[in-house]
């Protein structure tokens, strides 16, 4: 069958803002080659790149590229979570890398190169765009990792990244081989009409085909037991980075774990991908709090914490209805914003990039730094789930919808993680507030775009969590882009 | 000329949200002020939770007893309307007497702290102000979801008061309290997630509004199976029963209270405990009428087991702090036992007893606290005949004592007589074990008494002791004269609450 594919405009617009970021990329890596005078300007060309690019995601919702590219409010929600992740990790991480003399243009370049892929990914209404997109996220946050790259542990976590990426990966790509092979497709749209009212989830090889495309995506999520990456990872990799590495892929992952789930399942869930997805999100939940407690480095806590607020939002994923969905989209949201906060602080108030990140360094950082380390505190409140934050207003909305499914037993299981939690998350609070200062901690200097990283994470976590109203009708728009019918 | 004092209805906010958010706003505006200049922190503090001191008076003045049901001055604006979530706010007789109980507790543990050489003076301030917010809220709130918000918020400034301001063991304390507290409180959580989306199959009406549920309840509209029923009120018990606290849940407590700065230990024991058997009262009985009746027997068992027990290690103590803390889980068992006991007598006296309970142990930690700080030490024996050297802080301490062991003319008599005279009309030998805590108290209170103020004087460190300072002694007076009023006074009072027990008792169907 011949194709031809005519392109009009409308086609670049619905891609614009992964456009104009890898426009920006180049800029940065061409003007660091050219122009190294340049270097202090690089974080404010980012972050114009990311207002440009935001406010060119004005693209009408539809389909685009003959199809291979659907564009929708759930498209644009994740934009604007890819950006804010973006512009909060370049805000903040500035400092972090110019004291070490890390601020090169391939740095902001690879962020937003990655970045763009993060978009694209979920702008796929293929299979193959989607996996393209995760490869070019991907690829960007391999080389992030090891960007230290005179330090072993930085080189052990891009290694690690790369190798464990390239496995999921191929997870990712056998699933959609064995999904093609069986339903003649990979389009999104035309796989929910073969799927049509009935689940084909039954047949062994298709179930296969899911089984691995949940792997893959699990191992992006930091699922147990996808998660053994994420320690080491995190611990090895620069703050500014992880902070984005931590929130936005995670993020997107989940959504295209549900618009899969939902091209294969249009008529809901049943026996026995929800009991399969409970039982992640329950040994994701007690498994990562568990083990964090026992974490005396911030970074390795948090990612612990990170595979425990991933079962929270696998519980969203198992209960799988629009309401679920909403919730899951506010969920990732506050996430997204409130572990950025966390790893900015962390950042701060730590000896520096090179050396370790410990719990013990922050004793009494309390007097001394107020202002991150009240970001840090708020975060920690955040992340437990207590009003009147963002954490616990996506904790609500998840748990409320799982209760209409009748899953109460999970939502048991995760107030249970929560009490756990903490233990880990107050002896951050106890550090900063309640202990007398040890060692001499070489904080870095305090400057505005930091500063002005605060007062936005402050207010998002705050402000969200006292008044969630607007975002969560933004995230109830964007959920009804996907059609999910609920198993009654 | 209180109107003009308080016509600060902040921009046009009605009453009540004027009053749960002004310390709060004071607590904002107090991040502004730099952490050395501690006069002016001193003044915002008490000049934020004066006036919302002022603010709670004025609503004491307008509001009027007869209004039925929790209608007095409503709020209702929507806050989450997707899911059904409002800000609702509503008072009645019963809570506004506990509002009044707060704000006048923490106006007067800030003028207290005044007197006080406090370590970052501001985060205390800042810390009792966010708390007042908290403590207010989920006494007005009638939407559940905006009660449990509130009702969590009280926790990380409690936790820090605890934390940074506390004694030796204080983090220990500090996450004791903590946890245990929210054990009971996360359960809470998904019950009332539960109940509301049982609301919403049954009737069709998204609702989390407390109203709303009770109309579901009185006929069982939302069709809660006995067994349903049983979890969610176990829930909801548990959560209110951990903060009271009901022997064998009561661990927490004598740490907490001897760990924390006096400021912690009035508030906590003023106004915290009250919360939980406000919550019984307002949110268990009325919404689980079936699930009470069948958990009385257990409910008021380990209430009078309370009662003995707390008394009797409270006897045991030589630690001043503990023994006030025990003495708290015995009074606060009597209370549950009044409100489980199921008429208007017992219930009546239960409220009464929340309130000159505050009263009288707010003032036993003050003055406690008062002699803490001039000798660093809770030990009854370190004391002894220093009545001679603190002669105020000696007659405020007998005051507060006979008030607590229900000295007739002081407020204890009143709530203690019609708990009994209720409890007695229901089962003889419950009224009589629970007499026997009573006369306990009289035992370790007087005894403590006669250790640490009367005799002679057997340490000669003690020759030196100051009495009570201007500002300790301005924060302890409105408590003695509530204790005094209260005592010889109760009509009106008895008169605002009777109305909001009629509503209780009716909704858990226990006729009054």
């Amino acid at each position: 069958m011949p194709i031809s594919i005519q392109l009009t405009s409308a086609d670049f617009w619905a891609v614009a803002p992964e456009l104009i970021l890898v426009a920006t990329g180049l800029l940065l890596v061409l003007l660091d080659a050219f122009a190294k005078f340049s270097r202090p300007s690089f974080p404010y060309i980012a972050l114009a790149g990311v207002v440009i690019a935001n406010f060119s995601s004005h693209y009408t919702p539809g389909k685009f590229f003959a199809g291979a590219i659907e564009a929708s409010d759930l498209t644009r929600f994740v934009d604007l979570l890819t950006l804010m992740a973006l512009a909060l990790a370049i805000l903040g991480g500035t400092a972090l890398l110019q004291r070490d003399n890390k601020g090169h243009g391939e740095f902001f370049g690879l962020l937003l190169w990655s970045a763009s892929g993060l978009m694209l990914m979920v702008k796929g209404n293929d299979l193959l765009i989607v996996f393209l997109g995760l490869e070019l996220m991907s690829f960007g946050l391999y080389v992030l990792a090891a960007w230290y790259r005179e330090l072993p542990e930085a080189v052990e976590a891009g290694m690690k990244y790369f190798l464990m990426g390239a496995f999921s990966s191929a997870f990712l790509l056998f699933g959609i081989a064995t999904i093609y092979g069986r339903m003649g497709s990979t389009q999104l749209a035309k796989l929910a009409e073969l799927s049509g009212t009935h689940s084909p989830l039954l047949d062994p090889l298709l179930a296969l085909g899911l089984l691995a495309v949940i792997a893959a995506l699990g191992f992006k999520l930091s699922l147990v037991p996808f998660h053994s990456w994420a320690p080491d990872v995190y611990q090895g990799m620069t703050t500014p980075a992880i902070a984005f590495l931590s929130t936005a892929p995670k993020a997107a992952a989940a959504i295209v774990m549900v618009r899969v789930l939902q091209a294969l399942a249009p008529a809901g869930l049943g026996e026995p991908w929800t009991p399969l997805l409970a039982i992640l999100a329950t040994i994701s939940i007690l498994y990562g709090n568990v083990v964090a407690l026992a974490q005396r480095d911030l970074k390795r806590m948090l990612a612990y914490s990170g595979i425990a607020q991933m079962g929270y939002a696998a519980i969203g994923l198992a209960t799988f209805t629009k309401d679920a969905f909403e919730g899951l989209l506010f969920f990732l949201a506050g996430y997204l914003i409130t572990n950025i906060a966390a790893f900015l602080a962390v950042g701060v108030l730590s000896n520096g990039e090179k050396g370790p990140h410990t719990l013990a360094d922050l004793s009494g950082l309390g007097k001394k730094r107020p202002g991150p380390a009240w970001v840090l505190t708020i975060a920690m409140i955040s992340l437990t789930g207590l009003p009147p934050t963002v954490g616990f207003i996506g904790k609500l909305v998840v748990f409320k919808a799982a209760v209409d499914q009748g899953l109460v037993w999970l939502t048991i299981v995760g107030v249970f993680g929560s009490l756990i939690s903490v233990g880990y998350y107050l002896r951050v609070v106890y550090f900063l507030w309640m202990k007398e200062p040890g060692r001499e901690v070489n904080l870095p200097e305090e400057d505005v775009l930091s500063g002005a990283s605060y007062l936005l994470v402050m207010a998002g976590m705050l402000i969200l969590g006292i008044a969630p109203k607007a975002l969560l009708d933004l995230a109830r728009a964007a959920a009804s882009a996907v059609s999910l019918a609920a198993l009654r | 000329m209180l109107d003009s004092i308080t016509s600060l209805d902040l921009l046009g906010a009605d009453i009540l949200t004027t009053l749960l958010f002004l310390p709060s706003l004071g607590a904002l505006l107090l991040l502004a002020v730099p952490a050395e200049a501690k006069q002016a922190i001193r003044a915002m503090g008490l000049l934020f939770s004066g006036a919302t001191l002022l603010v709670s008076a004025k609503i004491a003045l307008r509001f009027d007893p007869a209004t039925p049901g929790i209608s007095g001055f409503r709020v209702d604006y929507p806050w989450m309307e997707s899911l059904g979530i409002r800000y609702q706010l509503g008072i009645d007789g019963f809570a506004l007497s506990l509002v009044v109980l707060t704000t006048l507790l923490t106006f007067c543990v800030l003028l207290v702290a005044a007197g006080q050489d406090l370590q970052r003076f501001k985060g205390y301030v800042v810390s009792f102000l966010i708390l007042e917010t908290g403590m207010l809220g989920s006494l007005v709130a009638l939407d559940t979801i905006l009660f449990y918000v509130f009702w969590e918020v009280m926790l990380v400034p409690m936790y820090f008061i605890i934390g940074i301001w506390g004694g030796k063991r204080r983090i220990y304390a500090a996450m004791k309290f903590f946890l245990f507290t929210l054990v009971g409180s996360l359960l809470m959580f998904i019950a009332i997630l539960f109940l509301a989306i049982q609301h919403q199959k049954t009737t069709g009406i998204l609702s989390f509004s407390l109203l709303d549920w009770m109309n579901a309840a009185k006929s069982n509209a939302w069709a809660l199976t006995p067994g349903m029923e049983a979890l969610v009120f176990g829930a909801f018990a548990l959560a209110f029963l951990v903060k009271v606290p009901l022997w064998p849940l009561h661990t927490w407590l004598p740490d907490a209270h001897v760990e924390a700065p006096t400021g912690g230990s009035v508030i906590l024991a003023g106004v915290l405990l009250k919360l939980g058997t406000y919550g019984l009262m307002r949110f268990a009985l009325p919404l689980f009428p079936n699930a009470t009746m069948k958990f009385t027997p257990l409910i008021v068992g380990l209430a009078l087991v309370g009662v003995v027990y707390g008394a009797w290690v409270a006897a045991a103590q030589k630690d001043m702090k503990k023994l006030v803390a025990y003495s708290s889980v015995s009074h606060l068992a009597l209370v549950v036992l009044g409100i489980f006991a199921g008429n208007a007598e017992a219930a009546a006296g239960a409220i009464y007893q929340m309130i000159g309970h505050g009263l009288t142990t707010g003032l036993l930690f003050m003055l406690v606290g008062v002699l803490y700080d001039r000798r660093h030490t809770r030990e009854m024996a370190d004391y002894g005949g220093v009545a001679r050297q603190v002669p105020v802080t000696t007659t405020l301490f007998v005051i507060a004592t006979l008030g607590s062991i229900g000295l007739p003319g002081l407020n204890g008599f009143i709530g203690e007589f019609l708990i009994l005279a209720g409890v007695f009309k229901v089962n003889v030998v419950w009224c009589a074990i629970a007499a026997t805590g009573m006369i306990l108290s009289a035992i370790y209170m007087l005894t403590l008494i006669q250790k640490v103020f009367w005799g002679p004087v057997t340490q000669p460190v003690n020759n030196g002791l100051t009495d009570i300072n201007i500002w300790e002694f301005l924060g302890a007076m409105p408590l003695v004269a509530g204790i005094v009023i209260l005592g010889v006074y109760p009509g009106p009072v008895l008169d605002l609450l009777k109305p909001s027990i009629t509503f209780v008792l009716e909704a858990a169907r226990l006729h009054p």
